[in-house]
């Protein structure tokens, strides 16, 4: 494993609003080395979006504020980095990719000269040179006639085309992290191909970390290192792929794994859901967010928080007190669902 | 009672856009669905497949080609016909935020086709309310609520209630799934599913996620570019997939499993969907297809029977 890219320790952000402070992440504590992809995987609502920006420092503050913790990237902590200092680091150190390229990029500049602004941001290059980069950059992302399409504004692009004109944006300064938020959700199957490949391309050329954020368990499979699996504000569940795939101990990790179709899948086996919905964070509960929804759920799930319980591997880790050693067994609690 | 529900005859549906050049959506599909199945019609966002489920439901006319409903061709040019139509076709609707209004109760969304095709007494559809809330796992007590204050898959559930409410026959599940969680999204299958087998419905289900339509779907229709390339059973297509187009479809989607996904052999297509106003000359996937050669550039395949049960549209398919 290389570097320690990103360490973030008991991160909390909550949000300000009339109805009350909506806890968004409620310690979340993660880390990501060089060369290494991170994936992020939970429901809409669950913080993943939200710990992603809050390392760029992009969500506005108010009405976001970070209650406690601290993010130590390439050994500066964001928490305490002033806006100027923040304006050196974002594009430069971090790059973020965004579900929507269309609302990502500005409509009434070219392409080309939208990277350039990027790299002459943090590099000190001329105007020609700094041209010729961008267009090195879109050519990297395999995208054809790099020279003419530089020229060209984000609508004469396809959806795919400008994702890849994001992507090239964000590595146009060798960050040390990237953030992927959902780069192929609003893509197609065999454009969503296309880019992944990519990610993996520039993960190995250039060494670069990724957080990939998404909640398609298929694209997490393909490309992810390791595993984060969030619920409610929290990391339930977290270790390599293969941990989170085949040894998932958490109830929530079983339950979304078993959600989706198998591949020999028919229709005589019902699917397994589960039932109800996220709790509300503008009042989360006191005891285990997933208590509500678990069908192992015990008496000291409702009432207290479960810790962290490190597991055989090492950097598997789950939030489940099934995991507490003093637990007894299924059949003592009567428990027969498995 | 004939077997196939619904059956269309070189269906065609084509918009004039700008500069009086036509896009062809959907563009001569003969396809039947039989009475009782679930038709998984799959492709990329742009291929045609919503059209054509609208166009089936009667909400476009179609520009050329028959509808065949249940033996009987369809005049939709006349009104009582497609009232008649729409009392036996319903459609659900891809996303649940936009599909019901917000100043209507959800008791009154769901009455409302019912009142439409004068059903019932006042009485009785109260009644139907309450019973279809059972049906998709709501509240009685919800039939007083607003759409604003339902979760997605619980507006998913007001949708299916209402499309119920008239008791059709067939169908068209418009991406019911694509706009919810994965948690959530498994509740809405098991749902639909279990609607099927009491009501003895038919479906059209469109969607994208291929891993899903495998689940629910008998047969399954791969359209591209407004045609349809490929039609075999769920299995067939699976196991023995004839059509590049599908191959390479098949072989993009994303398996969640490690170790299938490391050992997988990925066929990535170059290039982007062309335009359907401009489609390229001969077959329409001619452009992005490995394996095309001079025929294909010249002649448009037809949709023909190769193995029993199994049809494709390619010339380099023996």
């Amino acid at each position: 494993m290389g570097k320690r890219i990103l360490e973030i320790e008991d991160l909390r952000v909550s949000f300000d609003t009339y109805a009350g402070e909506v806890q968004a992440v409620r310690g979340v504590s993660l880390y990501v080395d060089e060369g290494e992809v991170l994936a992020i995987v939970g429901e809409s609502g669950c913080g993943k979006s939200v710990t992603a920006q809050t390392i760029m420092k992009l969500n506005a503050m108010p009405p976001a504020r970070i209650v406690s913790g601290s993010i130590v990237l390439d050994e500066q902590d964001i928490v305490k980095a002033s806006g100027n200092e923040m304006r050196k680091i974002r594009g430069n150190k971090v790059a973020m990719i965004f579900q929507d390229p269309m609302t990502c990029m500005n409509p009434t500049k070219q392409v080309g000269k939208q990277i350039v602004e990027a790299i002459k941001l943090h590099k000190h290059l001329s105007n020609a040179e700094a041209r010729e980069q961008a267009i090195m950059c879109l050519e990297q992302v395999n995208i054809p006639n790099p020279k003419e399409r530089a020229k060209q504004y984000p609508h004469e692009y396809s959806g795919g085309m400008r994702q890849r004109a994001m992507i090239a944006m964000a590595i146009s300064c060798d960050p040390k992290l990237l953030i992927a938020d959902e780069p192929t959700t609003a893509l197609d199957v065999t454009i969503q191909a296309q880019i992944m490949d990519l990610l993996v391309e520039i993960k190995e050329k250039q060494n670069t970390a990724i957080i990939l954020i998404t909640h398609d368990l298929g694209v997490v499979a393909g490309i992810a290192n390791r595993v984060a699996v969030m619920y409610a504000g929290m990391i339930v569940e977290t270790g390599t792929t293969h941990q989170i795939f085949y040894d998932h101990t958490h109830p929530y990790t079983n339950a979304l794994m078993r959600s989706l179709p198998s591949v020999d899948a028919n229709k005589t086996t019902d699917l397994v859901s589960i039932p109800g919905t996220p709790p509300d964070l503008l009042a989360p509960p006191v005891g285990c967010p997933f208590a509500a929804r678990c069908k192992h759920c015990m008496e000291i799930c409702k009432e207290e928080m479960p810790p962290e319980f490190q597991l055989e591997q090492e950097g598997h880790v789950a939030r489940c007190w099934l995991l507490h050693p003093d637990c007894p067994s299924a059949a003592e609690r009567g428990d027969f669902s498995e | 009672m004939s077997n196939v529900i619904i059956k269309t005859v070189n269906l065609s549906k084509y918009f004039r856009v700008s500069g009086g050049r036509m896009l062809r959506a959907v563009d001569n599909v003969s396809l039947e669905i039989r009475r009782g199945e679930t038709l998984g019609l799959v492709g990329e966002s742009g291929c045609g497949k919503s059209t054509l489920g609208r166009t089936m439901m009667g909400i476009y006319r179609p520009t050329k080609g028959q509808l065949i409903y249940d033996g009987q061709e369809l005049n939709l040019t006349s009104k009582r016909e497609r009232f008649k139509f729409a009392k036996k076709a319903q459609i659900v609707f891809q996303d649940p935020y936009a599909s019901l209004d917000p100043r209507m109760t959800v008791g009154s969304i769901i009455q409302e086709g019912m009142i439409i095709h004068g059903m019932y007494d006042k009485q009785k559809r109260k009644e139907r309310v309450d019973e279809l809330l059972d049906i998709v796992g709501l509240n009685r007590e919800h039939a007083n609520r607003f759409p604003h204050e339902f979760s997605g898959g619980q507006r998913q559930r007001i949708g299916i209630a209402r499309s119920l409410a008239i008791e059709p026959e067939f169908i068209v599940c418009d991406e019911p799934i694509s706009a919810l969680d994965v948690s959530i999204q498994a509740q809405i299958i098991n749902l639909l599913h279990n609607l099927q087998s009491q009501m003895k419905l038919t479906y059209l289900f469109i969607a994208h996620d291929l891993n899903i339509v495998k689940y629910i779907s008998d047969r399954i229709a791969v359209m591209y570019l407004g045609s349809v390339v490929e039609l075999a059973s769920s299995k067939d297509l699976y196991a023995n997939t004839l059509h590049p187009y599908s191959k390479a479809l098949l072989s993009a989607v994303p398996v969640p499993d490690p170790d299938v996904e490391m050992n997988k052999k990925r066929q990535i297509l170059v290039g982007d969907v062309p335009s359907p106003i401009n489609r390229p000359k001969g077959c329409a996937f001619s452009s992005r297809c490995p394996i095309a050669g001079d025929i294909c550039r010249r002649e448009e395949p037809v949709l023909r029977e190769v193995l029993p049960d199994h049809f494709v549209s390619c010339h380099m398919v023996k």
